[in-house]
Parts: structure tokens; sequence; C-alpha cells
């Protein structure tokens, strides 16, 4: 019956085409993946002769040399060759199986084809396709096929299943199936190679070059980008014939496919849920039209990018033709390959997307006849996925079109995915029974279901308030507990009665200037207790206060004052701002014993403004906003409900007046009966301090901003503000790991992050963090009688999960900008959702949903920016540089070069003839612009960066250089480590012992990640105000040395390199010369628990006799290691002639009965084998010392020749005083002499030994030597390095983890 | 009835979206926009409308009116 295929003389290698190539390489990348299978599943209902099923597919493979090679590389490239194919029964790869007999034979059989799917094929061996045969009924039956990618697309896999269908039909009638219909692999080759040398590939290339230039940045739906992984995810769902003839319908009524109709709809999906007008989606094509190709089963498709452009006001029939006309422009380009796209861009890797979601379109007329048998085709792998595919599959079977959302799980979840798909099918049903002239801002993502949540559900916070004032429960609660103490300033407290008479007082005198409801006064004090009086006396008055922080410059107090025009300024002393003729009020010598303690007269109502606060202008000037008493009323009565304040509860006031977070620090306790706890003016930024006030003043409740909370934590005594009950956190994004810092400093302590702009009274939402959460921390839900909308582009909701752009509704929004009714009318805007009449404010911030209705902040739609909490335009910023008479353009950017740390960078052009200095740019910038807003960088430029359309390419622009490293080299370890520390932390390649850390670009946030790392490397308890004190590794050194042990001891017989750690100790034995400081780069890699003790040589620190044998100056140490730790376990580790003393050191401890559990050798050799070399002179033990130091020696003659290479490296070793090299010197010699005469006892144990394994003249030195003198084993650890290079990176990292994880294993 | 080379022409250019004046006969298909779901459905409607029957590949691999007609006997 088998018949072998008609022998065709064929090619029997074949270059791969440029499509085969761009897989090829991607499997390289990743020999192991599976990614690149595809298989399709063909269920057969009828009956079927097996045997005639495998000849027929036999002959068919036969027919297909495309499927029958294995591709190999060669020197001339990856080429396909071609194989045999056995017969069936003699190796033809067709699993049969017959499972009737089964449970749920369909399931035995899927389950057997995934688990084939997920074998990765061998490219150089083939073959490269896999059938399988599953009888699952009695007439019924699963032909499985499983091709690579690389030799096989989808219309392949239709042409050859036809083929087999038709092959079979002819041998089931008896009859011959014919000659072959298909074209030759040779074909395809040929015309790939022939495209690719011509013009019109040229002309290809350009094409595409111009036309995806300038494409949207964030194509996909996740917002971000991922190689794809081995697997993708798939949700699959049937769009039903009477949703599919709708749809054929609504394209004939628009001249367009339903493929088409389904493209414009996927292209509004990605619109909406990117919030991006330009949307690139990517089209697969088949690339056969007009070809030899269609009659050629072989890998042939291609990918073209489909650009489109979705506004709320283009209609879907205008979409649908830009679809149309899209792809008929692609198709005279289509031949030009997608990786070659992305490749001429610059694409390659990680994080550079050129298309979003994939519509792949699969209309082929499938469905083969097995002689009558009627079949129905499944697809199980359509190829790796890069972001989102979605496969559509019209099998002609009359059963609607099956559509895959296949994902790339490095980018979303099953339930992401089935979300998108379940809106996806909803908003095809609404396009497809609406006006296709409509706009298509009538159309939304949300299901109904996610609608009602996110509009309704989410937003259920009415609550029925009186109609009070920021001011009146003030007074009430003075009226109740008069004797209460109030506010707490210094030594200074004040009851509410006392406040209260002191306000009322000052609010008479106010009402006599022409204070009152509706005015504003002014008022700049520091904070104090005047300042509090202040701020109650303007509102008792009926007067809205408008904060000014005198440490503003002059110009910016004036514009303000200008802008505000308050009725006069309340000061502390006379002359605390600048003359413009408003009347100012000056508290000291201020005489108000005319003006009687009551509360005075004032037609105050909760819609009369409480307060104005200046925020940052995008167009150059700061913008006053205007907030209500209604509004701070409901934020303050919210809070009480969702936080009880009680009498006890004490409130840190920190934040500076000017921003709004102080308003509820202010009058919150106020309101309650609690008390006021004023930090002294400029303390908000000293961590210690705030630390030491929060104890000692008892404070329950206090706010950081989250990079001040960093700050904080970093300070050791912020772990014993155990009196804290809550602490709240606003002002820019809360990091998950700081949240985490805080619960494990600080475990019973909760930890709230809240989230709102000026202009919605302080806050709007809240979230409470919870220990064990993960990802990003929610700013929350809504707070009392506010509503928050997520919106995309057409201002139409966002479902859960799709980011848009966050706006507030309710009670709390402010009235508006200060005299600016357009700017106010731009961002304050009607509320779609809301009650007729009400207002939703634009916040420019991105945000989603979660499921369970909470707000994810995500970042800004513009640039403004949040510095350490303070909110800046850099419009503003830039119009300040630009007015500079030596700049002829300006712009500003917050730049995170390191992880963590932003700084703001101002870069400039020259003005002609000029030629602007950074220095000089500062200062002027500094007289108008407060202090956080001054870039700490300036960059002059010939031009500007510009991107393909000719805008300012900002992530272009450069990273401001800085210098440093050079200068003194270090004198002792700890300056060396605290360079290399500051080097690492700052992220510059050196740091010299005298550069100060915050001229190198340091900033409180990097002086906590230093103190983090210092506390570890070193083991020393120091607070960031240490670093600011002592600013420079050399400083900091000495500052450290005079806490914990002086300088001196640096050449100590003991020197402790880390004297804390709750680990058992390491004591580390020094090498040849005598010092111990080569082992400083264990600790890093050991952990801050693993206390560190060098020994050192007698005669380094001060003249004594040196020890006369080896046994003499190890029972020294053992003393000494007895002096740390009185008992054993003993843990020992010493290099060179430090393995040798470690040896002696641990039989010493054993024969006294103590036990030695490690006993570690760095590249250290027994007595043994140096007993007949010779002693070294002077030279040998130069030599030894520029080893310590790592050096091998070259060159140098004398000390001094070796002191000079020490100083150029920069080694610790240079700074010692020439008394001291002399000691080094004579103690190599002694050691030497020493060692040479000592006989070894057996140490009872294991020993953990580093062979430095690179070739060396000493080659007759072997680790085995150490054998007569271990009763254990020798376990060997070879590192690749000379004996000096030992203790260095990146040797010392193996050296450190192999140490590291036995020192776990003894920690149990 | 009888398909003609007038009709082939006319449901071209329905199926492009284009006025039959415009669909040169000898013009490459491809560049007018034709892909194979148009292919199809023209299948399909000859089939329907004039009981033509054809195979996709056949009309896919010369795409243009002159050559259709060739391949559908259409002569006049």
């Amino acid at each position: 019956m088998t018949t072998a295929p008609a022998a065709v003389p064929e090619v029997r290698s074949l270059p791969l085409t440029a499509a085969q190539s761009g897989m090829w390489y991607a499997q390289r990348l990743d020999p192991d993946s599976p990614a690149q299978n595809t298989a399709e599943c063909l269920e057969i209902r009828g009956p079927l002769a097996p045997v005639l099923f495998a000849e027929a597919l036999h002959r068919t493979v036969g027919e297909t040399d495309a499927l029958r090679v294995r591709i190999e590389e060669t020197p001339d490239g990856p080429r396909q060759f071609a194989i045999d194919i056995e017969p069936p029964g003699h190796g033809f790869p067709l699993h049969a199986a017959d499972l009737r007999d089964q449970g749920d034979p369909s399931a035995v059989a899927y389950a057997w084809m995934r688990d084939d799917l997920a074998r990765p094929l061998d490219l150089a061996t083939g073959p490269l396709f896999r059938h399988a045969l599953f009888q699952v009924g009695d007439a019924h039956w699963l032909w499985y096929q499983r091709v690579h990618h690389i030799v096989l697309d989808g219309f392949g896999y239709a042409l050859v299943a036809r083929r087999a269908a038709e092959v079979y039909r002819a041998l089931a009638a008896g009859g011959d199936p014919g000659p072959s219909p298909f074209g030759r692999l040779g074909a395809l080759v040929t015309e790939d190679a022939a495209y690719r040398a011509s013009e019109a590939c040229d002309a290809d290339r350009a094409h595409w070059r111009a036309a995806v230039a300038d494409r949207p940045e964030v194509p996909g739906l996740a917002g971000r980008t991922a190689l794809p992984q081995r697997t993708f995810l798939r949700q699959t769902a049937r769009i039903d014939t009477g949703l599919t003839g709708r749809i054929e319908e609504l394209a004939g009524e628009v001249r367009a496919t339903w493929p088409e109709v389904l493209m414009a709809t996927q292209a509004l999906y990605v619109s909406r849920a990117t919030g991006s007008f330009g949307v690139v989606l990517g089209v697969p094509m088949m690339g056969r039209m007009g070809s030899a190709a269609l009659r050629i089963p072989g890998m042939v498709m291609n990918v073209v990018p489909l650009r489109l452009h979705v506004t709320p006001a283009t209609t879907f029939a205008e979409l649908t033709r830009q679809v149309v006309l899209g792809i008929r422009a692609a198709r005279r380009h289509q031949r030009y390959r997608y990786e070659d796209i992305r490749r001429d861009l610059g694409l390659l890797g990680e994080g550079r997307a050129l298309v979003g979601p994939l519509v792949n379109v699969m209309p082929f007329d499938y469905g083969p006849d097995f002689a009558g048998a009627p079949t129905e085709a499944h697809n199980l792998s359509a190829g790796p996925v890069e972001d989102l595919t979605v496969n559509v599959y019209d099998r002609g079977d009359g059963a609607g079109l099956r559509i895959d959302h296949d994902g790339n799980p490095a980018l979303y979840g099953q339930t992401e995915l089935a979300a998108h798909q379940e809106r996806f099918l909803e908003l095809l049903g609404r396009i497809a029974d609406s006006d296709p002239h409509l706009p298509l801002a009538a159309h939304s993502l949300p299901t109904a279901a996610e609608r009602t949540a996110v509009v309704e559900e989410f937003n259920r916070t009415a609550r029925p308030l009186p109609p009070t004032t920021l001011i009146g429960p003030i007074e009430a609660q003075a009226a109740r507990t008069p004797d209460a103490p109030a506010l707490v300033d210094g030594g200074q407290t004040l009851s509410y009665a006392q406040l209260d008479g002191r306000a009322n007082r000052l609010a008479r005198y106010l009402v006599s200037r022409g204070v009152g409801p509706g005015t504003v006064v002014a008022l700049a004090l520091p904070r104090s207790a005047g300042l509090v009086v202040a701020l109650l006396a303007v509102l008792k008055a009926g007067g809205a206060y408008l904060p000014l922080d005198p440490d503003y410059p002059a110009q910016r107090l004036r514009y303000m004052t200008e802008d505000a025009a308050p009725v006069c300024a309340v000061t502390d002393v006379p002359g605390r701002l600048p003359d413009t003729g408003l009347p100012q009020i000056a508290l000291e010598g201020l005489d108000l014993s005319g003006h009687p303690g009551l509360t005075p007269p004032r037609a105050l109502t909760p819609q009369h403004p409480a307060y104005v606060i200046y925020t940052s202008g995008s167009t150059g000037k700061p913008k006053g906003v205007v907030v209500p008493h209604a509004a701070i009323d409901n934020r303050l009565r919210w809070m009480q409900d969702a936080y009880p304040l009680g009498a006890g509860d004490r409130v840190l006031q920190k934040t500076p007046s000017g921003f709004d977070v102080s308003v509820w620090e202010f009058f919150w306790p106020l309101r309650e009966g609690a008390t006021l706890v004023l930090a002294a003016p400029g303390g908000h930024k000293d961590p210690a301090y705030l630390a030491r006030l929060i104890r000692e003043q008892a404070v329950t409740t206090c706010h950081f901003v989250p990079s001040m909370l960093q700050v904080f934590l970093a300070e050791p005594d912020a772990a014993r503000c155990t009196g804290l009950r809550r602490v709240f956190c606003s002002g820019e994004a809360l990091a998950r790991e700081t949240a985490q810092e805080f619960a494990r400093l600080l475990p019973d302590v909760p930890l709230h992050n809240l989230y709102g702009p000026t202009e919605a009274a302080v806050d709007v939402t809240y979230h409470a963090c919870r220990p064990g959460d993960a990802g990003p921390v929610p700013i929350g839900r809504p707070v009392w009688n506010t509503r928050l909308y997520v919106l995309d582009p057409a201002l139409a909701p966002c479902p859960p999960g799709i980011a848009g752009e966050l706006y507030l509704a309710g009670g709390q929004l402010a009235t508006g900008y200060l005299g600016r009714p357009a700017l106010t009318a731009t961002r304050f805007v009607a509320d779609l959702y809301g009650p007729p009449g009400t207002r939703m404010y634009r916040t420019g911030d991105l945000a989603r949903w979660t499921a369970d209705g909470e707000i994810e902040y995500l970042g800004r739609t513009d640039h403004q920016v949040k510095l350490r909490g303070l909110r800046i335009e850099l419009g503003e910023i830039e119009a300040a540089l630009a007015a500079d008479p030596a700049v002829s353009a300006a712009c500003a950017l917050v730049r995170e070069d390191r992880p963590g740390d932003q700084r703001l960078v101002g870069y400039v052009t020259a003005a002609d003839g000029q030629d602007p200095d950074p220095e000089a740019l500062r200062r002027r910038l500094a007289t108008a612009l407060p202090d956080h807003m001054v870039p700490g960088a300036f960059v002059v430029l010939d031009g500007f960066p510009l991107s393909p359309n000719g805008k300012l390419d900002r992530a272009a622009l450069p990273v401001p250089e800085s210098t440093a490293g050079e200068g003194r080299v270090p004198r002792s370890h700890q300056e060396e480590t605290l360079a290399r520390l500051f080097a690492e932390v700052l992220g510059l390649p050196s740091v010299g012992v005298d550069d100060a850390f915050f001229d190198l670009g340091g900033t409180s946030l990097l002086a906590a990640r230093l103190v983090t790392r210092v506390r570890a490397a070193l083991g020393t308890d120091l607070t960031i105000g240490t670093v600011f004190q002592a600013p420079t590794p050399a400083a900091l050194a000495t500052a450290l040395g005079a806490g914990d042990g002086g300088a001196d001891d640096a050449l100590g017989v003991l020197l402790p390199l880390r004297a804390h750690g709750d680990r058992t100790p390491l004591f580390v034995l020094h090498p040849a010369g005598g010092i111990s400081w080569c082992y400083s780069g264990l600790l890093a890699r050991l952990g801050p628990r693993q206390p560190v003790h060098g020994l050192q040589a007698r005669g380094l620190a001060r003249d004594e006799e040196l020890p006369t044998t080896m046994e003499e100056m190890a029972a020294d140490y053992a003393a000494q290691i007895r002096r740390v730790q009185p008992d054993g376990p003993y843990r020992l580790l010493g290099w060179s002639v430090g393995g040798v003393l470690a040896h002696t050191v641990a039989v010493l401890l054993q024969e006294a009965g103590a036990r030695v559990e490690l006993l570690a050798l760095l590249d250290a050799y027994p007595s043994d084998q140096w007993r007949d070399q010779a002693v070294p002179d002077e030279t040998d033990a130069l030599t030894a010392l520029l080893r310590m130091a790592g050096f091998e020696r070259g060159g140098e003659l004398t000390r001094a020749d070796v002191l000079a290479t020490l100083q150029r490296e920069g080694s610790a070793l240079a700074g010692l005083s020439g008394r001291t090299l002399s000691a080094a010197v004579d103690i190599v010699i002694n050691n030497a002499r020493l060692m040479r005469a000592h006989d070894h006892r057996v140490f009872d144990g294991d020993v953990l030994f580093f062979t430095a394994a690179a070739p060396r003249a000493e080659d007759w030195l072997t680790p085995g030597a150490w054998q007569p003198y271990v009763r254990g084993t020798l376990q060997r650890h070879d590192i690749d390095c000379l004996h000096p290079q030992m203790t260095q990176a990146p040797h010392l990292d193996t050296i450190a983890a192999r140490l590291a994880a036995r020192l776990e294993e003894l920690n149990g | 009835m009888a398909l003609t080379l007038q009709q082939i022409r006319a449901d071209v250019a329905d199926a492009l979206g284009e006025d039959p004046a415009d669909v040169p006969d000898d013009e490459n298909l491809v560049d007018l926009g034709l892909d194979s779901i148009r292919i199809m459905s023209l299948i399909g409607r000859w089939r329907r409308e004039h009981a033509v029957e054809t195979a996709f590949v056949d009309l896919a691999e010369h795409p243009s009116i002159e050559s259709w007609a060739a391949v559908l006997g259409v002569t006049s």
C-alpha cells in the first residue's frame, strides 16, 4: 500500500528567506523555547481509514519540500537542508492512538497535544513538523498538526490540509490523486532573493521608514512592552452568526469588508485604552497575492504596521475608510519584512515596540473534505505573541467567527485578557447597531456593568453634613475644653482658651482694618504660635488667608501680593515683606489690649473663601487657588470620621503653610480637642530632629511626603517613634518599598496614603497601606461627597484597569483660580456624570481604577512634575530661564538617571553672541523662583535634540556632567570603603576622599541610601545628619572613627571591620604584611548581620617586639579572639600567610577544647611547601606588600617606588606612614621566617579552600599539601585569578558567595 | 445570466469601492486594494449570480480583470 512519492530531483540545501531568517534568529536567542511552534487540530466527524489517512499524509508531506527540511548554521549563514522522511510505521512523525476506551477521549487527546506543543524543536535536526491522529469516537477523529513557524504559515496549513484530504479522497476511491499542485520551496527562495535585490525593496524600505518614524510612543494596551515569552495566554470566544451578519451589513454600508470593520473597532478600542489619538495596529498579510507562492506551502506571511488617527469627532465610517485606504497603501509595500522595519528604526530588543495589537484575520476557506466527513478546524497556537494578537477565524462553516485574544503573559493576565475580549465584543455589538456616521465620541469602552461600577458604585460617597465653616468647630471646641492644651511651640503651651482669646483680639483688630468675608489677608510668619494665632484670627474675622513664605524671592512675593490683592499682610516683625504699598501689620510690638478676647461677629457662609494657596503655573506665573469653607470643612469632617482624633492626640505641624497639607495639620486637631505640636522653623527637613520631637512631644499623628518619609526611615531613631498612632503620606507617589520599610520599622503604626490637588481641598482619596500588599500603592477611594472619574480622551469613563485622566467632582472642589476666569473654565468643567450644574476638575493626573474601586496613580498627562512632593510646572522654570538675556531657548526636566534620585536640570541655548554661565543662571533664577524650582544643574547646548517630526526630544537631552574622583588617596580602609560607597550611591566611577557628597549631585534621598550602605558595610551607627556635617569620605571616616574606636585602631591587633551583628563573628587573619584591611570587601558581600573582626600584626601601630614563633603569634591571636568571643564555635578565615595562621589558631582553639566550625583558607599553603624556599629579602617583602594591596610588582625598586604605586592606584595602604611601611616590610620578612620554621598539627574538621587557579610561577604550590593536617575534607573551589587578585572584585564575589552559603548553613 | 467582462469590471469596482471607469482591465488589482476576502466575496457572488465556479488561487495568482476574464472563460 505504501508508495514512495515520485522521486523529484531537488536542491539539497537552500538559504533561508528573509521571513525565515527573522524566525531563525528569534529561535537562536532562546533555543529551548517552544514559542514558534504552531499547531492546528482538525476535527473529523465521520468514518476515516487511518492507514489511508497516514498514506495520504505521507504523500502530501512528500509533495511539500518546505516541510522536509532541517536548518543549520553554515559559514554562509543559516541554510535549510532537505531531509528524508520515512514512510508511516517506519519513522514518519505520526502518532496514532485509539482513545475510545478513555473516560474523556477528547480531553486525553488535547492534553497530549498541549504537552507536545510545549516541546521545543531542534531546527538543526528536524523534522520540523509532527502529526497525530486520535480516534475519540466511532466516527470522530482529531488530526493534530504541529509545525515550526519557520517552515509554514497559516495559509500554508490550509494548503497542506486540503491537499491531504484530496489525496485521501482519491486513495479511498481507489484512484490516483494526480500530480502535486504545489510549487517548490526553491521558488520562494528565488523570489525572495530577487525582491531583496530589487529597487522595489529599497523603495519599500524608504516608505516604511518615513511612514512610521513619528509613530505614537506607547501603542499597546498594557502601556509597556516586553519580549515575547515562551508561551502565550489565550481567551477564546465566538462571534455568533447574528452579530457576524450585522457586521457584514455594516461593512457593506461603509463600503468595506468585515475584517476592516473589526480592525476599525480594534483601533477605536486601542485609542481609548491608551488615551492616544494615534494608533498603530499590526496587520498580518499572507503575502501571496499575484505570486507563485499561492501554490507553495511555506512561510511567507508578513506583518505591516497600520497607522490610524482616531479622534472623538471621527465617525466610524471615516475610521473604516482610513483602514481600507491604509491597508491598500500598506499592501503595495507588504513584501518588506516587519523585522527589517524594526531593525531600520533601531527597535530590536526589549522596550521598543513598533505596533500595538495585531489583528490577524484568517478568512481561508479551510474545511478539507475527507471523503464527505464534515470537518472543523481549531487553531491551537499561531506563534509567538509580542503584545496582543487578536486572531479571527472564518472557517466558512456557517458557525460565525471564532476570535482568540492571544496575550503575552509578561504583559497580560488571563483576567485582563478576558476583560479586553468581553469589552471588545460588546463594543463591536454596539458599533454594529449604531449609525456609522455618528462621531466615535458616542462609543466608550466599558461594558454596561463596568460603567455602573466606575461611575456609580465606586462613587457612593454622599454624606449629609451641617453647613459649617473651617473656623466654627474650632470656636465650639474652645468653648467645650477651654483649659485643654491646644498648642505646643517649643517650651510654650497655649490652652484652647488662651489661643482663642489671642486670636479673637487680633481678629477684632483685623476687622477694624477692613478684613471681612470675601477679603484676603496675606500671612508671612515663620512657623510659631504667632502664625497659628494669625491664621485663626483671619478666619475669625471672616477673611481668607494667603500664606506667603518669607524666604521666597522678593520678585515672587511681590507678584503674589499684587495678584491676590489682599487687604493687608500680617507678619511677625516689620520689614518681613518687600514694600509694595500693601499695609503690613507686624505682630511684634502690636498692642491688642484694647480689643476684647471674644469671637467677633461676622457674616461668614460656607461658600466664602477660607484660604488662597498659590501653585506653580504652566504659563510661567503661579496661580492662586481659592478654597471655600464648605470644601475644607467637608475634608476635615471626613478625616475625623475616618481617623478619629481624641483629646489625647498630638498632631505634628511641620508642613510649610504655603502647601495645603498644612491646612489639616493646623486645623484638624483644634477642631477635635487634640493638641497641635509645632516643629521648629526649618525642622521639617531634619529627620533626626523630627524623630526626637515626635518622641519627646509624644506626637501621635503626622504627615510625610513619601520622599521625606524615606529619609526619615533611614534615621536610626525612626523605629523608636512607637507613640505614633497614624502616619499620613501624600504629595507624590508612595513607593511600595517605602511603605514596606515603614511597616518593618513601625509595625504597629498604620500608614495612610492620601491624594488630592490644592484645587480640591487637600485630599480626595485615601488608602490604608497593608504590610502584605504588593504592587503600586493605590491612592484609594473617594472621600465623603466626592466623585472620581477616570476618563478617556472622549471624556467617556474608562473601565477598571484602563488608564485615563483623573477628574474630581463633588463638595471639595475649589472655587477656582483667583482672578482667572478663563483658566478656571478650562480646568473646572461641567460634570458630565453628576447632577446638572455641577463641575468637575481636570487634574492632569493619569490614573486607573482597580477592580475593587480604588484608584492607582500613574503619572502626569502634561509636564507638571512633583519634586519631593512639591508641585512644579516646568513651563514656569522654562519661562524664567528664557527670560535671561544670555539665553535664547530653554527647557527644564526632572531627570532620574539613578533610580529614585530625581533632580531638576535646566537646558539652555545661548542667545546671539552670549555665553550663558551656569552659576550666573542659577543666581538669576534664584531671584525669581523658590528654591525648589531652581535647577540643581544647568547644561548649555548648541541646539536642542529634535524628534523626526521636529518636536523637542526630551529623552535625548544629555545627562549633566559631573567631575569627581580626583584628589588625595584614602588613608584608611574606612576612607577607602566610604569613597567606594559614595561612588556607588552617586553612580560615579570614583570619588576622591575630599569630594563632598552634595557637590557631586548627592541629595538627601541619596544620603539616606548612603547611610544604609555605610551601616551595612562598616556596621557603624550614623545618621543623615552626620553626612551633612561630614560630607566627604575623609571627614565621614573621621566622624565615624570618633564615635566607634579611633582611627589609630586601624592598625591595632584587633580591627573591628564590622563590630556589630547578630551572627557568630568571622575572624579574618592578616596576610604577610600584617594588615587586614584587604578583607573590607567581604563586609557588604556578607551582609549587615555578620560581624567581621580582623587580626593584625604586632608592631604596626607602635614599636613592639615581633613574635618569635608562629605558635606564639597564633596564641596571641587566639587570646584576642576570645576577648571578642569568649566561647566557640569559632569561624576563621585567612588569605596567604593568614591561612597558615588561621589553621594554627584553629588547632590551638581546638586543643583548648573549643569548637571551630569554619576554617576558610584563601590560597594559603602549609609550611612544608615553603620550608626549602629562601627567606624573602627586602625586595621580596616589597613584592608581598604590593600583593597585599592587590598589585603584581612591576618596575618598583625601592620603598619609595612602592609607595608611589600605591598612591597612584588609590590604595588604602598608601596612607601608611614611613614608620608603618617599614614595620610592614619587617613583618613580611619575619612572617616568612616563622612560617618556614613552623610545624603544623592536625585540624579536626573540614577546610573550605579557595585556590587562585590561574597559572603561576610557583607551580609547586598545591592545596593537597594540607591533607596531613586536616582530618576532614578539603573542599576546593578554583577561582580563576592570580593570588593577589583574590580579595578583589569580581573574584571576591565568587568567594564571598560560597562563604556566605556556608555561613548560612552554619546559621541554620 | 452569463458573466461578462463588463459585469466583472462592475463587480470588482464595487468590491474595491471604486468607479468602474477607474479600474483598467490590465491594472494590478492588489494596488487598488484587492485582498483575499474581496476575492472570496467575488467568487461567492459569481457562483450565486452566474453559476461560475472558480478557485481562490486561480484568481489570486493573476489579479487583473483581463486575466480573470481568461480564467473565467469570458471573452467579451
